[in-house]
């Protein structure tokens, strides 16, 4: 029997490219032109979205053969092992607590600049406490006001992307000028922070009018935000030097600033919160999920599944989630160690890339009758590439930031530890108190035995 | 593998202890849904209909569901017994649940103020 839905592509476009605009992706669009040397960046970035239209084959396939809101923890529990999934999530998730905590610093920045009365520290909170009390009552950006967001967005960037080029008289010289192989591999790579979480659009695959939406919508919201992101970064760095964007937090601003004055900074402030609300409210809620989720399974300890009473939300997952976000904001604001995150983030989503292209690969030998109502063309190809090449900018990050491989390797690390001794530990308990107050009667079985 | 008539068993528990919390019934009043249970290794088939905070069952398809719930007749039986919560064996695939994720996650909530942790 169908289900009742409703979503129609519109809205499957809005979300998946909803929750990858925010404000940090100005950031990392900079620093994709600060690796090369000409006014290549829009090379970069559209190969960069090129590479995640490989990772979209891989996740319809994956989704198609299990649609599930548990998303990469079920689809690498089934293709490798569940201790590997949880071991993954617990990281990705970990890493997102941290995209939260780079973005809510570049836009408490933004608004620091434009209202330099109230400090930083003061826009983190107001926006933290803000979101997460939305979260606790259970607010949600509704469907139309997402489309809403999300297109005015788009339109935005893209108008003031051309009047800054119509601006300067704007004529491309040195369009292909990368500086070398090595630096435009590292400008891919950090460019995959751009569409980091374009996937998070696959819950709603039972929601949409029709199967296919998901697949086109993210595919669609790709080549969208290609063209945006290309466009806006080759007007940024024709009309602003590129040093001056590369080493501030706040490259959009000071862009608008060059281009309309104080105008320009009042725009900058209004599309920069319509980029931040909807990615620092989908991530809040994502992960305060995922928390309340592990807690249910006995990943994480109960008390994290305490659900309010009043809301029907699991308050204190959300609040654990807030604290965290508030230190490691503040943590950001005291180091300024902004660009970490960011490249943490595109390593990681890389890494996961890679394992969606070996999971397409895995169970299709593991499980070859199961039922794909998408499978991705020319057999192996596309997910094989999707794992090379994902690997290989995940080197390039590495190579390039130590730091990132330093501090992915101790997350790793905690990561493993933590499931291999606690997580049985947690779920040795469990069971013990269930088998103890078990309530499927032995009756019920005697019934069954004919007794 | 459970039969029909425990999961109906199991069905008609999890409705009384939905009966016997008030606050429950309070916090569902404007969440009317259709929840369509189905077994995957017997034939067996139960609608739940949630209208304005009441519960009712009833077997077999009704309606056009808002929520399919769908594993084993052995999961389906301990799920709505509550001897197992539905995020371990929803998280490796053994239940599929199809619907809006936060229709799926406001079940889990209601199995989870029903049975505890």
């Amino acid at each position: 029997m169908e289900l009742k839905k409703v979503l129609t592509l519109r809205t499957v476009v809005a979300t998946s490219a909803g929750l990858t605009l925010s404000s940090s992706t100005f950031v990392a669009a900079v620093q994709v032109a600060g690796f090369l040397a000409g006014e290549s960046a829009w090379l970069a970035i559209l190969t960069g979205g090129l590479l995640c239209i490989t990772a979209a084959f891989c996740f319809n396939e994956l989704n198609g053969m299990m649609p599930t809101a548990a998303g990469i923890r079920l689809y690498f529990s089934r293709a490798f092992n569940d201790r590997l999934a949880l071991i993954v999530s617990l990281l990705y998730m970990a890493v997102i607590i941290g995209v939260i905590g780079a973005e809510s610093y570049v836009l408490s920045e933004i608004l620091h600049e434009a209202f330099p009365v109230l400090p930083s520290m003061f826009w983190i909170m107001a926006m933290f406490t803000l979101v997460t009390g939305m979260n606790l009552i259970g607010i949600k950006i509704a469907g139309g006001f997402q489309d809403a967001i999300t297109y005015g967005l788009i339109v935005s960037l893209i108008v003031l992307a051309l009047v800054a080029l119509n601006q300067i008289n704007f004529h491309i010289n040195a369009p292909f000028n990368t500086g070398g192989g090595l630096n435009f591999l590292n400008a891919v790579a950090v460019g995959v922070f751009l569409f980091v979480g374009f996937e998070w659009v696959t819950p709603l695959a039972e929601e949409v009018t029709h199967s296919r939406l998901i697949s086109r919508g993210m595919l669609l919201a790709i080549g969208i935000l290609s063209v945006t992101y290309a466009l806006f970064t080759v007007a940024m760095t024709a009309t602003v030097p590129k040093d001056v964007l590369v080493n501030s937090p706040i490259p959009h601003l000071i862009f608008a600033r060059t281009i309309l004055g104080n105008s320009g900074v009042a725009i900058m402030v209004l599309i920069t919160l319509a980029a931040s609300i909807t990615t620092f409210n989908a991530g809040l809620i994502s992960v305060s999920r995922f928390v309340y989720a592990s807690a249910r399974e006995n990943v994480l300890p109960a008390m994290f599944s305490k659900i309010s009473m009043r809301f029907f939300t699991p308050w204190v997952a959300i609040i654990s989630v807030f604290i965290t976000g508030v230190i490691v904001s503040s943590i950001v604001l005291i180091t300024k160690r902004y660009l970490t995150l960011v490249n943490m983030a595109a390593a990681m989503e890389s890494i996961i890339y890679v394992l969606a292209g070996v999971s397409v690969i895995t169970l299709r030998k593991k499980l070859p009758g199961m039922q794909r109502p998408y499978q991705i063309p020319g057999g192996y190809w596309i997910p094989g590439i999707c794992a090379a090449v994902f690997s290989l900018l995940t080197l390039a990050i590495f190579f390039s930031f130590p730091s990132v491989f330093i501090y992915l390797c101790i997350g790793a690390f905690i990561s493993v530890i933590y499931v291999n001794q606690v997580v049985p530990e947690l779920k040795r308990r469990s069971r013990a108190k269930k088998s103890a107050n078990r309530r499927r009667r032995p009756v019920a079985q005697a019934e069954k035995a004919g007794e | 593998m459970a039969t029909h008539h425990e999961i109906t068993e199991s069905l008609k528990a999890f409705q009384e202890g939905y009966n016997n919390n008030k606050k429950l019934k309070i916090m569902n009043r404007d969440w009317n849904r259709i929840i369509l249970i189905e077994a995957t290794d017997v034939d067996s088939k139960h609608t739940i209909i949630l209208q304005d905070g009441e519960i009712s069952i009833t077997e077999g398809i009704s309606k056009t569901p808002n929520l399919v719930v769908t594993s084993d007749s052995e999961t389906l039986a301990d799920l709505f017994y509550g001897d197992i919560t539905p995020t371990e064996p929803y998280m490796n695939g053994t239940l599929v649940l199809k619907g809006s994720e936060d229709d799926i996650v406001r079940l889990d909530f209601i199995s989870l103020m029903i049975w505890g942790e």
